[in-house]
């Protein structure tokens, strides 16, 4: 009787010992998924102007995922999805220059710093920092950009950061021809309505 | 006297002429699928199955060098509103995190669509992210 009881508690324990495990090891996961959020109708927006022209082209299939509790973020992006007012424009940005059936995606991976994931469940405007490495026409450049994130009452939050590149920092050649027609510096902005994974 | 009218007319109008194909061309619109005859017809469980199976041959396959557009027929899963006008049809693929994302003017989408339908759409594809996306589309009778 008194072995068949320690035999029963033993038994007891090691169930208990399995539940504390087994709990503790879904609890990161279970962390990490309230932490997560996503989107895949992301938009980038870049621009050249110059004297000679205006040049915008938009991307609203941007797909990113961040991760509030570490900070990481990641953004890909399809580049024949850039759509431009004008046909020769995005035939010309696609052929000649992003080169896009060789190099069909851009993407940035970096992290976020300035918020914690605390603070990101309260509703109101956070100015962040983001740093990371972003790849375009198959060159990876590392970039630093101001950013800000509103996170609104149901827990959402758009990002939103604007900042520069120079195409040949991307080994996109301008030729000398259109060089007065493509700035050496395009402005981009990013806007990503994220929501909770 | 004659002659060089003549050759004087010639240069007027290739240059009027070459003047207005530049402009022409320059100004051309980006055209929707509706415009551009279908490559292929696929299904769209099928399309995101080629896709993950080996992106870069789907890519050349449905992609392409040049602009085309390809038909895919499938059930609606759901259909949202996008910003600017847009419209995402998705179309259902039997994987509950990826789909085939059909992206219409929104006064291209027949207003009688609904989840549940089976449709066929043409469309301009652009690649795989997290879904097989589609631009430009148009409803297909």
């Amino acid at each position: 009787m008194i072995l068949a009881y320690t035999d029963r508690r033993k038994t007891t324990d090691m169930n208990t010992v399995r539940t504390i495990i087994a709990v503790a090891a879904l609890l990161p996961l279970a962390t990490i998924a309230q932490d997560r959020y996503a989107t895949r109708t992301g938009h980038i927006t870049f621009t050249s102007e110059t004297p000679v022209e205006l040049i915008v082209g938009e991307n609203n299939k941007v797909t990113s995922v961040f991760d509030a509790t570490s900070g990481a973020i990641q953004f890909d992006v399809l580049i024949k999805a850039f759509e431009f007012e004008k046909a020769l424009l995005q035939e010309h940005f696609n052929e000649n220059y992003m080169e896009s059936n060789t190099f069909p995606k851009a993407s940035f991976k970096g992290k976020m710093t300035g918020v914690t994931a605390e603070q990101l469940k309260t509703a109101g405007t956070y100015e962040v920092l983001v740093e990371g490495e972003l790849t375009i026409h198959g060159v990876m450049k590392p970039v630093k950009a101001k950013g800000t994130l509103v996170v609104d009452a149901a827990g959402g939050i758009k990002a939103s950061s604007d900042f520069t590149v120079k195409p040949e920092d991307h080994g996109i050649t301008i030729p000398s021809v259109v060089r007065k027609s493509i700035a050496e510096e395009v402005q981009v902005k990013v806007r990503l309505d994220y929501t909770k994974m | 006297m004659r002659t060089r009218t003549i050759i004087a007319i010639v240069v007027l109008v290739a240059v009027i002429g070459g003047g207005l194909y530049g402009w022409t061309e320059y100004n051309r619109p980006v055209q929707g699928a509706e415009a551009l005859a279908a490559k292929e017809t696929i299904e769209a469980v099928d399309l995101l199955k080629a896709f993950q199976e080996n992106e870069g041959a789907a890519t050349v396959r449905f992609v392409g060098a040049t602009e085309q557009a390809i038909q895919v027929n499938g059930t609606i899963r759901a259909i949202d509103q996008g910003d600017k006008g847009k419209v995402n049809v998705v179309l259902e693929t039997g994987d509950a995190l990826a789909g085939v994302v059909c992206e219409f003017a929104s006064e291209d989408v027949p207003g009688d669509w609904k989840a549940g339908d089976t449709v066929s759409i043409k469309g301009i594809c652009t690649g795989l992210l997290m879904d097989v996306l589609l631009q430009r589309c148009a409803a297909v009778e």
